[in-house]
């Protein structure tokens, strides 16, 4: 789909599809009074019958707006910041169901995104053009959401065929059938307790339309306090836990198609200069002279290899080959599956390689614009797909394939 | 008087020949017997395993097992009870076997030591395996951590937490078997306690400008806001 027909179809507004149902539903306490100030606001917008559901509200009953109140999901303290939110956006999925809305909007509870615009854009495709899911691509430098264009977006990309650039998203829209799918209990609940929703590869899995949206919104970082590791492994963990779960579609499924995206990329601010590699690359010389117990079990001969010679170059030559770090993300991904050494080792493990892979972009793309490192990072999903026969090979027959 | 030397040397002889043949029939038994519990083990073990798969045992048992697939990833449950099964009938079959050993060779007192024994053979046994795993993880777990806090000493962090949990466990295993008398927790004690007062000294005078430079870092600089981070990775 051209972008000016987007563009085109985004100026109509929600009205013209009265009657329908609008389930605003924020995935965090928020201050009731502020929330229902923005809505009323929000309201003026739309001619659907809009119900705002966020934990805590007191429940009215107004002529076209109707707040709901639904409990949060007891959560344990250690629980990481996207695991609530993953479990508020369950539920409000389930209410929608159970309200039969025409179209759920989940919006983080900062309410950055609770903006006319913004949730017509959300609303509108579901309404209008059968989409069931519409995903927000946030504004961000290209030093930014390192973890997610390193590794969750283009595995994602590589393993279910949709170019998406933020499957983990804070917010999101989806019609009713996708509702039923994202707010379905699980058959063993209890166990899947923490586990993260993937919107975007329950779409792909089902054969759902999927549109995404420039924004011009940045929530603020949510990892105050919170190590890089166990982020790390929180984040690549559920992402091999889904990878697990959704085998059978992925190693069907070849190569990958363009999502529609609309509106235009927020302009960027230029950064760059100054940016200190040499605490990455320590990190992960320390982690090649200490780890090679934990990697050896893990990694094939010629993935070690390469590292050793990766950890004898000078800083200033330090590059990360897209192909080492895409095998080495497939190789955690096999090892994490057969349980080869704990998950949690695993997954710590992961951490100084990382750092490498971040070192190594870093140094790449510092003189570059930001659509060259747009560029670049494309590069690298296409190395994601490009060596996906390895992972397929090495999944399937993980002792006879080896190299 | 050499006919007297021959003649004791010969009764010696057949004393222990005589002893040997009386002991060779009981000897036979118990292996005997250890040989068709082994077998049995075996075939319990293989009948056993092929149940617990085809129920899906290690998945219907994953929220209970979760710790134990942590500790020791290539111990699934399944596995784990089938070589207890295997080992159980194993101990069956030596009791058996030192019954029929003390019924057939009339040496009284065996079996009855032997079934004394047992449950502190197969306590040290079970100490020995929770030792080496849980000291395996522990020191994975201090390396892995080190090494993200970018300690250039992790490995002999890990190392020293390894030795010290298998020390711990031999020690551990060794009085469960009434092996070493009080020389054990003896020994352990002092080792132990050598090992902890040489790092308290270690880290005590090795670290004494490193944390007086720390504190005098904070008390200079008290309110200086954190540097911004130009790289972010959520």
């Amino acid at each position: 789909m051209k972008e000016e027909q987007i563009r085109d179809s985004g100026q109509t507004t929600a009205a013209e599809t009265p009657g329908a149902t609008v389930l605003l539903g924020i995935t965090g306490t928020v201050d009731s009074a502020m929330l229902q100030q923005r809505v009323q606001e929000l309201g003026a917008a739309f001619d659907a019958r809009i119900i705002v559901a966020a934990p805590g509200l007191s429940e009215t009953n107004e002529s076209s707006i109707q707040f709901r109140s639904y409990a949060l999901p007891a959560s344990s303290p250690e629980n990481l910041p996207w695991i609530i939110t993953s479990m508020a956006q369950r539920a409000i999925c389930s209410l929608a169901v159970e309200l039969q809305a025409d179209v759920c909007v989940l919006l983080h509870s900062d309410l950055l995104m609770l903006r006319a615009d913004l949730v017509q854009w959300f609303a509108q495709p579901v309404l209008e053009k059968r989409c069931d899911l519409v995903l927000p691509v946030y504004a961000s430098g290209k030093f930014e959401g390192l973890l997610n264009s390193g590794i969750l977006s283009p595995l994602s990309r590589a393993l279910y065929g949709h170019r998406i650039q933020y499957p983990l998203p804070l917010d999101f829209s989806c019609s009713a059938e996708m509702c039923a799918k994202l707010g379905a209990p699980h058959p063993s609940h209890d166990l899947y307790a923490d586990e993260m929703l993937w919107p975007a590869t329950v779409a792909a899995v089902a054969g759902k339309q999927v549109y995404q949206f420039h924004v011009d919104v940045s929530h603020a970082r949510q990892t105050e306090g919170i190590e890089l590791r166990t982020a790390l492994a929180s984040l690549v963990g559920s992402a091999y836990i889904e990878m697990e779960k959704y085998a059978a579609f992925w190693q069907r499924n070849r190569g990958s198609r363009p999502t529609p995206v609309f509106g235009a990329p927020a302009k960027q601010a230029a950064e760059g200069d100054g940016v200190d590699v040499k605490p990455l690359i320590d990190s992960f010389l320390l982690g090649a002279r200490n780890l090679q117990e934990i990697w050896g079990p893990v990694l094939p001969p010629v993935t070690l290899f390469e590292l050793k010679k990766l950890s004898r170059v000078p800083p200033e030559e330090f590059r990360m080959p897209d192909e080492l770090w895409v095998r080495i993300i497939y190789d955690f991904a096999l090892a994490h599956r057969l349980r080869t050494i704990s998950r949690s080792h695993l997954l710590g493990a992961l951490t100084p390689l990382y750092l490498g892979w971040v070192a190594s972009y870093v140094q790449e793309a510092t003189a570059s614009s930001p659509f060259a490192a747009e560029q670049r990072l494309e590069q690298l999903a296409r190395s994601y797909e490009e060596n996906k026969p390895y992972l397929l090979s090495r999944w399937r027959w993980p002792d006879r394939f080896n190299p | 008087m050499w006919q007297q030397v021959e003649q004791s040397l010969h009764d010696s002889m057949w004393r222990v020949f005589s002893k040997v043949a009386q002991l060779l029939p009981g000897i036979l038994a118990f292996l005997v017997a250890l040989l068709i519990f082994l077998l049995i083990a075996w075939g319990a073990a293989v009948i056993v395993r092929r149940v617990l798969v085809a129920v899906d045992f290690d998945n219907r048992t994953k929220s209970t097992t979760n710790a134990l697939t942590e500790l020791a990833p290539q111990q699934t449950p399944t596995l784990l009870v089938t070589r207890v099964v295997f080992w159980a009938f194993v101990a069956i079959g030596i009791m058996v076997g030192v019954s029929a050993f003390e019924a057939a060779s009339a040496e009284y007192g065996i079996s009855a030591y032997v079934f004394a024994y047992l449950p502190h053979v197969i306590g040290a046994a079970v100490l020995l395996f929770f030792g080496t795993v849980i000291g395996r993880f522990l020191s994975r777990s201090v390396l892995i951590t080190a090494v993200n806090l970018n300690l250039q000493y992790a490995r002999l962090l890990a190392t020293g937490v390894r030795w010290l949990i298998y020390v711990l466990t031999a020690a551990m295993v060794l009085d469960h078997l009434s092996i070493g008398g009080d020389i054990v927790p003896l020994a352990f004690g002092i080792l132990f306690g050598g090992i902890v007062l040489a790092l308290a000294l270690a880290v005590g005078l090795g670290s004494r400008d490193l944390v007086s430079r720390s504190l005098e870092r904070e008390a200079v600089r008290p309110g200086e806001p954190p540097v911004e981070e130009k790289i972010h990775h959520f």
